[in-house]
């Protein structure tokens, strides 16, 4: 017997006081870091629960989804019910439309709360859980890295009528003739040195910019998508995949989740 | 009761942005949309020429402003503190650069964002020396924060610059829209995150419905007038998500339609509500088989018509999914006939 087993009895009885002990801490920590949010802390005064925020959310309309549910499971700091809530497809069905902020009698901002939960996830690996939030390794190699590469969210060949088949066949003629459409519309794209639409930022500038997102902790926060993808769908190799998969289909649930 | 803006007081939510007569009123520094930069460039392009030709307004933009990539902060990929020491370096560019102290964006999530760290930077005074701090050791420039209305902390959007010289802008017009029904859709981001921020406020904001009044068009009211296009950030921009997109636009122009059926014209002033409300009316028509014909045009777009630039070489109106001919017809907009709908919209 070792020397634990013999203060805390049987083995089993050691490992779930121990596990309980772990979960205690870990959850703990979760309320904690999501309180030390400053969009928390503006975002969630004290919610009375009246539902204002879900009568008027359009994302309540069209999904499961109901902002009220997320203030009052923040609300209560019940770490399981938190770490149900960072594992679901829920606070990503937020469209960040902040309908719901001018609304509160009691002026909360769920839509900033949702922000911080959002991060939460995704520094915990939790977003790889769920269909919506697995979506993140798009959001970051969309908005994060044409940021990082061009000093934009989004770029022109972002926009793809594979993509974006709504905007329809005028939209595939333009872009097939995406620099001619451009200077017919008398604003060239891609220019050096010159302010304009589309630009190539100087270089020095781009640098100022990574550095920035270096120092802030967007660049972690980044690295967190690819980590918690590599982790849940098992290997870097099967992340490129589920990336090749939506470039190509459009559609992430045509990638078969292994688990 | 008659819900007109009349009984409304709005005048808390006034903004004070100069006009071309006011002292600072002709210098500006702008910064550009990354989604229209994208999606819809056209609509910056006639904003120029508007601002520069008939306003003479110095229009200043710096080679080296990046996005405040606030399309990155509300879909998840940076953090609160990336946005303020970008915002506070895209505004000491501005300042140290350009010389400039007046500046507006062209998109509403950037004036959203930028207007979001100017507060917090008011109400948390550790953020602003952090923001100060991280700025001086990642770029070395100086921390400088804009006072553009009224002399406080802010900045506007560039539809609050078409706003205030509204008057202006239609003595200059060669057409009217007298007899024209026209209805604004504010983007959510121009006033719901701030609305004392917003042109009268964000349950009847005056920015777009007073440039329509300006050039003469009625204006309807409609129950979903404020409920948003559905663009949604990660919504729109992942395909498998934009049901969300086209249920919101869908259930916006149903309310529209059913209230005054004859009313074929909104005016938007943010870049996602311009595409989405437009684009989606496609899907809509190839999926239920409805067609509400509604042409969504942006501020600088009408304006543009309206001043006699061309709707589809200056204004880009051929990139729309709803066909805009019908709206120049009834407004008496000339267009080259001669050229079938596909000629006008595909030059080479």
């Amino acid at each position: 017997m070792t020397l634990f087993e013999t203060v805390l009895g049987d083995s089993d009885n050691y490992f779930s006081i121990f596990n309980t002990a772990i979960i205690f801490i870990y959850m703990s920590k979760l309320v904690d870091e999501l309180k030390q949010d400053i969009q928390y802390q503006h975002g969630m005064n004290a919610c009375l629960n009246c539902g204002i925020c879900t009568a008027v959310c359009p994302a309540a309309e069209v999904y499961d989804y109901s902002p009220r549910e997320v203030m009052n499971i923040c609300q209560t700091e019940d770490e399981e019910w938190l770490i149900d809530l960072l594992k679901s497809d829920k606070i990503w069905f937020c469209g960040q439309c902040y309908s719901c902020k001018p609304r509160c009698p009691r002026g909360n901002s769920t839509a900033d709360v949702i922000l911080a939960l959002r991060r939460l996830s995704v520094r915990h690996g939790y977003f790889a859980e769920s269909e919506k939030g697995r979506q993140q390794l798009f959001a970051k190699r969309v908005f994060g890295e044409n940021m990082l590469k061009r000093g934009y969210t989004l770029t022109a060949e972002n926009i793809t009528p594979e993509h974006f088949p709504e905007l329809g066949e005028n939209w595939e003629y333009y872009f097939e003739h995406m620099k001619e459409m451009r200077e017919w519309w008398d604003v060239p794209m891609d220019k050096e040195n010159s302010a304009g639409s589309h630009r190539i930022i100087p270089e020095k500038d781009m640098d100022e910019l990574r550095k920035i997102y270096k120092a802030t902790g967007a660049m972690e926060l980044m690295e967190a998508v690819e980590k918690g993808m590599e982790k849940k769908l098992g290997s870097k190799k099967e992340v490129e995949k589920f990336w090749d998969n939506w470039v190509e289909t459009a559609d992430s649930r045509n990638y078969e989740m292994k688990h | 009761m008659k819900v007109t803006r009349e009984n409304i007081i709005w005048e808390s939510h006034q903004k004070h942005v100069p006009t071309i007569d006011d002292e600072g009123g002709k210098l500006w520094g702008c910064f550009r949309s990354c989604f229209l930069q994208s999606a819809a460039p056209y609509t910056e392009g006639v904003a120029y020429k508007i601002l520069k030709n008939d306003l003479g307004i110095d229009l200043r933009e710096a080679a080296g402003h990046t996005s405040c990539g606030a399309i990155g902060y509300h879909g998840d990929v940076t953090t609160i503190e990336t946005q303020m020491v970008v915002a506070a370096r895209n505004f000491a560019v501005a300042h140290e650069e350009l010389g400039v102290d007046n500046l507006f964006s062209f998109c509403v999530t950037s004036f959203a964002n930028y207007t979001e760290m100017i507060h917090l930077w008011e109400e948390e005074p550790e953020l602003r020396e952090y923001t100060a701090k991280i700025l001086k050791e990642t770029t070395g420039r100086e921390f400088w924060i804009p006072r553009v209305s009224g002399n406080r902390p802010s900045v506007v959007h560039a539809s609050d610059v078409f706003y205030a010289n509204r008057h202006k802008l239609a003595q200059k017009a060669k057409y009217s829209l007298k007899g024209i029904k026209a209805v604004d859709h504010i983007g959510c981001h121009y006033g719901k995150i701030f609305p004392g921020e917003a042109m009268g406020g964000v349950e009847f904001p005056q920015v777009l419905v007073g440039l329509l009044e300006a050039f003469g068009a009625e204006i309807v009211d409609y129950p979903e007038r404020r409920h948003c296009c559905g663009m949604g950030f990660r919504q729109c921009a992942f395909p498998e998500n934009r049901d969300y997109t086209a249920s919101s636009t869908y259930k916006k122009l149903a309310s529209l339609k059913q209230a005054h059926p004859d009313c074929n014209l909104i005016l938007t002033n943010c870049p996602g509500c311009t595409v989405f409300l437009d684009a989606e009316q496609g899907t809509i028509k190839e999926v239920l088989e409805e067609e509400f014909n509604v042409s969504v045009l942006d501020y600088a777009q009408l304006t543009g018509l309206m001043l006699g630039y061309d709707p589809f070489k200056d204004c880009g109106l051929n990139a729309k999914a709803v066909e805009v001919e019908p709206l120049l017809d009834k407004i008496g907009i000339p267009y080259d006939k001669s050229k079938t709908a596909e000629q006008r919209r595909r030059p080479f």
